[in-house]
């Protein structure tokens, strides 16, 4: 404890008795929901008035891995958070290393391409689910008219199409946050570095591979954590354009349908919702900690 | 003078410690909020004790659903009328005050005996039926007329009719609700019992029944065929209401079912087919089974069991007046919903503002409720996954029809 030396008792009692509802506000709002959550996962339970809780120990995980429901969107939403993040990645860096570049109204391109951000998702799905209707739709309609569509084919309502739709419209929403971020990585690099490489005579690509990546690589591991957590736990784009159906229900989509639809089921399903919960919780931990191992990124 | 106005004083002291605050959660599609204030303050004046609040509600049922969960899962008494749909008794039969003993109170012998039927859980009446719905046929009256078709009867007649004109026209033949939601299980409870099939009956698995299960096969087979032959578009795997209602009310359809709320939408000054639009009963199956079958809809008032007495009291004189004649056909008047109550009916004020209903009051009498099971939810949805992968070409009827008869069963126990 270094802090001995340069604080005074007082003083850390002080910092001490400041952090302390801090901390409770995060134990009531973080850590009890989730112990309870993971203290209600090993229950065959229902919130239905009269129902019996029956502790049924690790039953309800055994059951989730058996349930096709749950393996299909379990496997839509790592379908999606994969295709969902690449394209954001590779499309938010092109577009950041545009926007690092001086070129006039700079300022005012930068602002414009946050847009599709600043739309709440609710609105900007609503919005798409429009412009995918097979008789009024504006993307329907260009896709017929390049030949790529069959008239009238529901871009929605076809297995397959539906969830490259949904992933067209994240990639459409978050690009721009993604370039934001990079971007403000790259603006932390010293231009000298380029020059001193430029005299080197090293080419674009050399320059683009030997500085701008390695110095960006902090920044690149935040982004796509960021950017992961928030596409596994994808909730509501999917359930305003598909409700889930022709393939395209993610693990969150069917927790709230196991929560909320069912949750005064006499079948005791608050139970089976809270495992399904867990997993998600410890999937979403995991990824963390791979890209937080393998991107060196450390937490203090 | 000062006497007067300390009686006054003492007066409005002595009432408000009697009166007493309830709250009502209400819809607010179309014009059924404001007209619901309306009523409140006729109500008002009738019982000076008894104040209202209204507490608006989502216009989409799942959402609503959501918010009740909510609200009953905590316990609290607010709100203490609740606004249900004629899904959800069952499911919340728990959480509401049991008024089979008010049955006369309510009247409720003068009520279509489906609207009351489900509100039956388990013998107890659990809320009272406030406005009902079922689904209709709307058809183009000009285009019929044009190719020389009758009203049809059966849906190979709607088939048939369907085809040739939307082929002659280059418009789409027949639009109902395909997108795997709520909607999807009205209509496929249409076309089942249409057909003479059945899937739960009396809380049981019936769909793979010999007597059944043909007809059952034939009725999704129906369905699916509408669509690969192109009677109906195959956008309509992601039509809700509205999505069928814009189509058909742009002239882009011959033929649409929907709920009766689209009749005063598709007439509107502004709709470019107002005044060419017909309504009639949904189609027969074929023989020997087939018959007309409409899916109950609508809503029902149940009260709070965590209010207090003298609010459940309060509550229940607040339900029978919603539900009372005049209420009824000052609501179907004003806001153009569907009364419960037979009597509301004949009354001349009811006929001039909606002069269709006389036609369909054979359907409402006759609408068919969809399963009654505090697991409704989890039937519906094993009902929309196995017809929905039927209508995006993911499985055989026959196959689905088998999957869902074992899901089913696997739920039900």
């Amino acid at each position: 404890m270094k802090v001995k030396g340069t604080y005074k008792r007082s003083d850390i009692w002080l910092a001490f008795w400041l952090i302390i509802p801090t901390l409770i506000a995060i134990g009531i709002t973080a850590f009890y929901p989730l112990g309870q959550t993971l203290y209600d996962s090993f229950f065959k339970w229902s919130l239905r008035p009269g129902f019996e809780r029956e502790f049924v120990g690790f039953q309800n995980y055994i059951n989730l891995f058996q349930d096709p429901r749950f393996l299909s969107s379990l496997w839509n939403t790592i379908y999606f958070t994969f295709f969902s993040v690449l394209i954001e990645f590779l499309l938010g860096l092109v577009t950041a290393l545009i926007l690092n570049a001086d070129f006039k109204l700079r300022g005012l391109v930068r602002a414009a391409v946050l847009i599709p951000w600043a739309i709440p998702t609710a609105v900007s799905s609503q919005m798409w689910k429009w412009m995918y209707n097979d008789q009024y739709g504006v993307i329907s309609l260009m896709l017929y008219n390049l030949g790529i569509l069959e008239e009238g084919t529901p871009i929605l309502g076809t297995p397959g199409m539906a969830m490259t739709a949904i992933i067209g419209v994240d990639v459409w929403k978050t690009t721009p946050f993604v370039a934001l971020l990079l971007l403000a990585g790259l603006q932390t690099i010293p231009n000298e570095l380029y020059e001193a490489a430029r005299i080197d005579g090293a080419s674009i690509w050399k320059q683009f591979t030997s500085i701008t990546l390695p110095v960006l690589r902090p920044t690149i591991g935040v982004t796509l954590i960021f950017r992961t957590l928030d596409a596994l736990r994808v909730f509501d784009i999917v359930y305003i354009m598909t409700q889930g159906a022709v393939g395209t229900e993610t693990l969150a989509v069917y927790n709230r349908s196991l929560l909320m639809d069912n949750i005064f089921s006499p079948r005791g399903l608050f139970g089976y919702g809270s495992a399904l919960s867990v997993v998600i919780f410890l999937i979403i931990g995991i990824f963390t900690i791979i890209y937080m191992r393998s991107l060196n990124i450390k937490l203090d | 003078m000062k006497k007067v106005v300390v009686l006054f004083a003492i007066l409005t002291m002595v009432l408000s410690a009697f009166s007493i605050t309830i709250t009502i959660a209400a819809g607010a599609v179309g014009k059924e909020l404001e007209v619901l204030y309306e009523q409140v303050e006729i109500f008002s004046k009738e019982n000076p004790d008894i104040t209202v609040n209204v507490l608006p509600m989502p216009n989409s049922s799942t959402d609503r659903h959501d918010l009740y969960v909510t609200y009953l899962a905590s316990g609290t008494p607010d709100p203490d009328v609740l606004m249900l749909d004629v899904i959800w008794p069952a499911e919340f039969a728990p959480f509401l005050v049991d008024l089979t003993d008010d049955y006369d109170y309510f009247g409720l012998d003068g009520f279509f005996p489906g609207t009351v039927a489900s509100n039956i859980v388990d013998g107890s009446l659990v809320s009272v039926p406030w406005f009902t719905d079922a689904g209709i046929l709307y058809y183009r009256k000009d285009l019929l007329e044009k190719y020389g078709y009758d009203v049809p009867e059966t849906w190979d007649e709607l088939y048939t009719a369907a085809k040739d004109i939307s082929e002659k026209e280059g418009i789409e033949g027949f639009v109902w609700q395909g997108a795997r939601y709520e909607g999807l299980t009205c209509d496929v409870m249409e076309f089942v019992h249409s057909f003479g099939g059945e899937i739960m009956k009396e809380g049981e698995v019936v769909v793979d029944d010999p007597e059944y299960y043909d007809n059952n096969v034939a009725a999704i087979t129906f369905m699916d065929k509408l669509i690969e032959d192109g009677v109906s578009p195959a956008g309509v795997t992601t039509y809700m209401e509205e999505e069928g209602r814009r189509v058909f009310q742009n002239g882009d359809a011959v033929f649409m079912r929907n709920w009766p709320y689209a009749w005063p939408l598709v007439n509107a000054p502004e709709s470019p087919v107002a005044g060419k639009v017909g309504i009639t009963v949904l189609p027969k199956g074929p023989e020997p089974d087939g018959r007309n079958s409409a899916t109950l809809g609508g809503w029902n008032l149940g009260i709070n069991a965590n209010s207090s007495p003298a609010e459940i009291e309060a509550s229940k004189k607040l339900v029978k007046f919603l539900v009372s004649k005049e209420q009824q056909v000052y609501k179907a008047v004003h806001a153009g919903q569907t009364p419960t109550l037979i009597e509301a009916y004949n009354d001349p004020r009811t006929i001039e503002a909606n002069d269709f209903y006389a036609d369909l009051l054979d359907v409402f009498l006759n609408a068919e409720p969809r399963p009654i099971s505090p697991i409704y939810a989890e039937i519906s949805y094993e009902i929309q996954v196995a017809v929905h992968e039927v209508l995006t070409q993911q499985a055989e009827p026959e196959e689905a029809l088998n999957n869902l008869a074992e899901n089913l069963k696997a739920i039900v126990e």
